[in-house]
């Protein structure tokens, strides 16, 4: 079974995929500049992230499927790529999880969510501060 | 098994067939992919982090950046990434000569790439965008966002620049030996997995470009 499906496989590179490649290299310009542009109009603080990492995964599927063949391979191949995804969620997911439900004294002063400036009294010059 | 034919001379002892060997060098190939993707990751979830903290400065740093260096740039790599796509249908038809021109010009894009890359990062060093500590530039206020955003910009396009020069010598190598006629329409997974390479790090850059330039 293993020998005809990698057969297959191999089968499938066989065929010419030109037409292919030149419709997904079209496809990636205008996304490119689509996501260019869609920069340039500045939308509201959440969507320009989401709409340019949308149309980044948009971009990153169409390389990975066709100039990268996963569209054609067989399970193990499309498996190990998907797992790799799984802990790109989970990394990315859980870090920024993390970062936005802390509570204000544990981020660093300036940043969003800490104590604002005036309140941050610094510590007594000669009292029980830590020397150098 | 026993039937008269020649193994081929690309057969390592250990393979049963041809067929397998090839379908074992893939699924290697796409676990070492696996491990980029993750290697990467631990940056773009630092960049996820500190983008939070100080999304003002992170979005004010990246309008400092040239925009249109960054644009060219994806153009450059997404063309390149066709040629190798390209090369790889040239070498299954047997024409090795058209896989090493088609992989030679991947090469001259990169070469391109990194051209414009060492310009930026010429601007940078001048104007004091630079890492850390080092960082002297006044544009963006006084917090440590700016100091971060750039520590970040050269540890993510530093590791993916140097992923390209690595993919580059691939590309040489394999082009190299595709027109010295090493494979053949039955043999030709090197050429494929070259070609993995340089797609992998044209789609890591696919994510850099707009979280660096577009934020």
């Amino acid at each position: 079974m293993a020998v005809s499906e990698s057969h297959a496989e191999s089968e499938k590179l066989h065929h010419s995929h030109l037409g292919r490649y030149v419709a997904v290299l079209a496809a990636l310009v205008v996304l490119t500049v689509t996501t260019y542009l869609a920069a340039k109009v500045h939308l509201p603080a959440p969507w320009n992230v989401i709409v340019a990492l949308a149309i980044a995964t948009a971009k990153g599927s169409l390389v990975a499927l066709f100039f990268m063949h996963l569209w054609d391979q067989q399970g193990a191949n499309r498996l190990v790529f998907a797992t790799s995804l799984v802990f790109v969620a989970l990394l990315v997911g859980l870090t920024l999880a993390d970062n936005a439900t802390r509570f204000p004294l544990a981020n660093p002063p300036g940043s969003v969510g800490a104590l604002p400036a005036p309140e941050y009294v610094p510590p007594p010059q000669g009292g029980a501060t830590y020397q150098r | 098994m026993s039937d008269a034919t020649v193994a081929p001379p690309q057969l390592a002892h250990h393979f049963e067939s041809l067929e397998k060997q090839q379908h074992a060098a893939r699924l290697g190939m796409w676990l070492f992919l696996a491990t980029e993707v993750l290697l990467f990751t631990a940056l773009f979830a630092g960049y996820g982090v500190y983008r939070y903290l100080y999304s003002d400065t992170f979005q004010q740093a990246s309008r400092h950046l040239h925009t249109w260096i960054g644009l060219t740039n994806t153009l450059i790599l997404i063309v390149s990434s066709f040629t190798v796509a390209a090369g790889l249908d040239q070498a299954a038809k047997g024409k090795g000569r058209n896989t090493f021109r088609l992989f030679m010009f991947s090469v001259l894009c990169g070469v391109v790439f990194m051209c414009f890359k060492a310009y930026e990062y010429t601007h940078h060093f001048h104007e004091g965008m630079l890492p850390g500590r080092y960082y002297t530039y006044e544009a963006l206020g006084s917090g440590p966002g700016g100091a971060i955003f750039f520590s970040l910009y050269y540890l993510i396009t530093g590791l993916h620049a140097f992923h390209v020069l690595l993919g580059m010598t691939v590309l040489t190598v394999i082009g190299l030996r595709a027109r010295a006629g090493r494979y053949t329409t039955e043999y030709f997974v090197p050429v494929e997995l070259a070609g993995l390479y340089w797609h992998l790090v044209d789609l890591i850059w696919i994510f850099v470009f707009p979280l660096i330039y577009l934020a």
